[in-house]
């Protein structure tokens, strides 16, 4: 039976096995690769995409569960060619370095963000807790996120 | 094709279990080295969908009554509730079931009520909404926190109280010590009708339940006990925990009057403490003291081994992690 996936704001169509992992349509179908395939087992959270709503791991969503949700990936949460606040934010602090793991630091952040306004440093820390990463040491990232407050106080 | 026509970049050959873990990453590899002469180039452009396709489409069949549920399972169908277990199979090198069974659209496994008798807890709840509805009661926020603790956020968001639960070969559950120390019971459907099974009898007996078994929900009985969860994962936090200690008790007067310890994560299955709770039992609530009494009873466990963790050093540290959890009740008892 074909699967209806919205992704993005579009609808798409698949024959495909229901049992495949979301993150595998958005890469390997779609050609959205914001969304990184690094554990596939739930614990870096490189491959975080919204879903209804929430941050999960598209690594573990088999597709044939998520007919009639709307998934939101990296690359769907601002118009083309903008970047939200929280992307922005990395750039203007120069947090970035490989880069693998900040799609999935986007996608929670910004999730984050929307249900916590002003988080204190451990607030941000306990949110980041399944997203790894193995190049920043993490506190810029936190200082970037915290940066956003003072700024929007402006 | 064949699995065995498959070679990643180091040249190494993979096996039929590794077939749909590596698929992709295979892909990706020849994405990246252009090294992979031996691999069909429509496989890179098409994926893991083109592979499964080779061995037919597996299915994902979504019952609307516990009864179609229990029939599709007859024939050999696995449930799945938020799959986070499930889709890791192919990293255990076991198949992916061919034929899963969502249980998302059982409106009665996503109940949760909480009254003055009784939590009733429908096994399709998520670890999240389980840590906020129990959080503000204090004989069940001992599970508040092993679920909200666990895994990490996205985890939590999708990974239900039943999948938890059932998973015989998963010892590190957190939820499984902390229903065992609030005296939970587990209701099943099963062929032959409702049980009722206590949260010890349902351990023991779930690697049997096989296809025959759907957990309908945990009912804990409320009581005026207070609950804690103490875990160490060898992360802060975002890890599995190599120990647990999970305690419900009840104090008068400084002294104990009534409590429950379950350890989980140190061997397969999580289970209750029963020499230390009679030892501690009609004694003042020390937490020092609990601490020292446990450090003479660990001999009582026979340690996992695995690659978390040795099995002595799970054992070194179940003392203190019940003097933690006593530390966390101290203010309360
Ligand atoms: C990165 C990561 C970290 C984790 N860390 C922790 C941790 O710290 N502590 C912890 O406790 N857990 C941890 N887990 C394990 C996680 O909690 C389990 O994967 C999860 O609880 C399984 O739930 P699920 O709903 O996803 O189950 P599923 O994968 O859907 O199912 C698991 C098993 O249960 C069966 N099943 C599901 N529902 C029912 C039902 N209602 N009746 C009968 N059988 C059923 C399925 O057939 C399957 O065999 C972690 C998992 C990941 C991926
Ligand atoms: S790739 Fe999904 S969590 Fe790591
Ligand atoms: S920037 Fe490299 S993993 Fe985070």
């Amino acid at each position: 039976m074909p699967i209806e996936l919205n992704i993005n704001g579009d609808t798409i169509t698949l024959e495909i096995d229901p049992r495949t992992p979301l993150l595998d349509v958005l890469r390997d179908r779609q050609r959205l690769t914001g969304a990184k395939a690094v554990c596939r087992e739930g614990f870096c959270g490189a491959c975080t995409v919204h879903v209804d709503g929430q941050p999960v791991p598209s690594c573990l969503r088999p597709v044939g569960m998520l007919q009639g949700c709307r998934i939101v990936t990296v690359e769907g949460l601002a118009p083309s060619g903008t970047l939200n606040r929280v992307q922005q934010a990395f750039i203007d602090h120069d947090v970035v370095q490989c880069g693998m793991c900040f799609p999935g630091m986007v996608m929670t952040l910004t999730e984050f963000l929307d249900r916590e306004p002003s988080p204190s440093r451990d607030q941000i820390k306990t949110a980041l807790v399944g997203n790894i990463c193995r190049c920043t040491g993490y506190e810029r990232i936190i200082d970037a996120v915290l940066s956003m407050q003072t700024e929007a106080a402006k | 094709m064949d699995a065995c026509h498959f070679r990643c970049a180091e040249g190494q050959a993979f096996e039929k279990g590794h077939f749909e873990r590596e698929q992709t990453r295979t892909c990706a590899l020849f994405d990246k080295t252009g090294a992979a002469e031996s691999i069909d180039c429509s496989l890179f452009i098409s994926g893991a969908a083109k592979m499964t396709a080779q061995n037919g489409f597996g299915q994902i069949l979504s019952p609307l009554s516990v009864d179609e549920a229990l029939a599709a399972m007859a024939h050999g169908a696995v449930p799945i509730a938020g799959a986070t277990w499930v889709m890791r199979a192919p990293l255990r090198h076991e198949p992916l079931p061919g034929q899963l069974l969502s249980l998302s659209g059982l409106n009665d496994l996503h109940d949760l009520t909480i009254d003055t008798k009784c939590a009733s807890l429908g096994a399709m709840t998520t670890h999240d909404k389980l840590a906020v509805a129990l959080a503000p009661h204090a004989d069940l926020s001992g599970l508040a926190a092993a679920a909200g603790n666990s895994a990490n956020p996205g985890i939590r968001r999708v990974a239900t109280l039943g999948g938890n639960i059932a998973t015989s070969a998963f010892a590190a559950s957190d939820l499984a010590p902390a229903l065992l120390a609030a005296d939970a019971t587990v209701i099943l459907a099963t062929a032959s009708g409702q049980k009722a099974l206590p949260m010890e009898t349902f351990l023991a007996s779930r690697a049997g339940l096989g296809h025959g078994g759907l957990i309908l929900r945990v009912e804990i009985p409320r009581s005026p006990r207070n609950a804690a969860h103490a875990r160490l994962p060898m992360r802060k936090a975002g890890d599995y925990p190599c120990a647990i200690v999970s305690i419900s008790v009840s104090v008068l007067a400084g002294m104990i009057a009534d409590i429950r310890i379950a350890v989980g994560a140190v061997e397969p299955t999580a289970r209750r403490w029963t020499a230390l709770e009679d030892r501690l039992i009609g004694t003042a609530y020390d937490p020092a003291r609990a601490e020292a009494e446990a450090r003479k009873l660990t001999d009582g466990f026979t340690a996992r081994e695995a690659i978390d963790a040795p099995g002595w050093y799970r054992l070194s540290v179940l003392p203190v992690l019940l003097r933690r959890a006593f530390l966390k009740l101290q203010a309360g008892v």
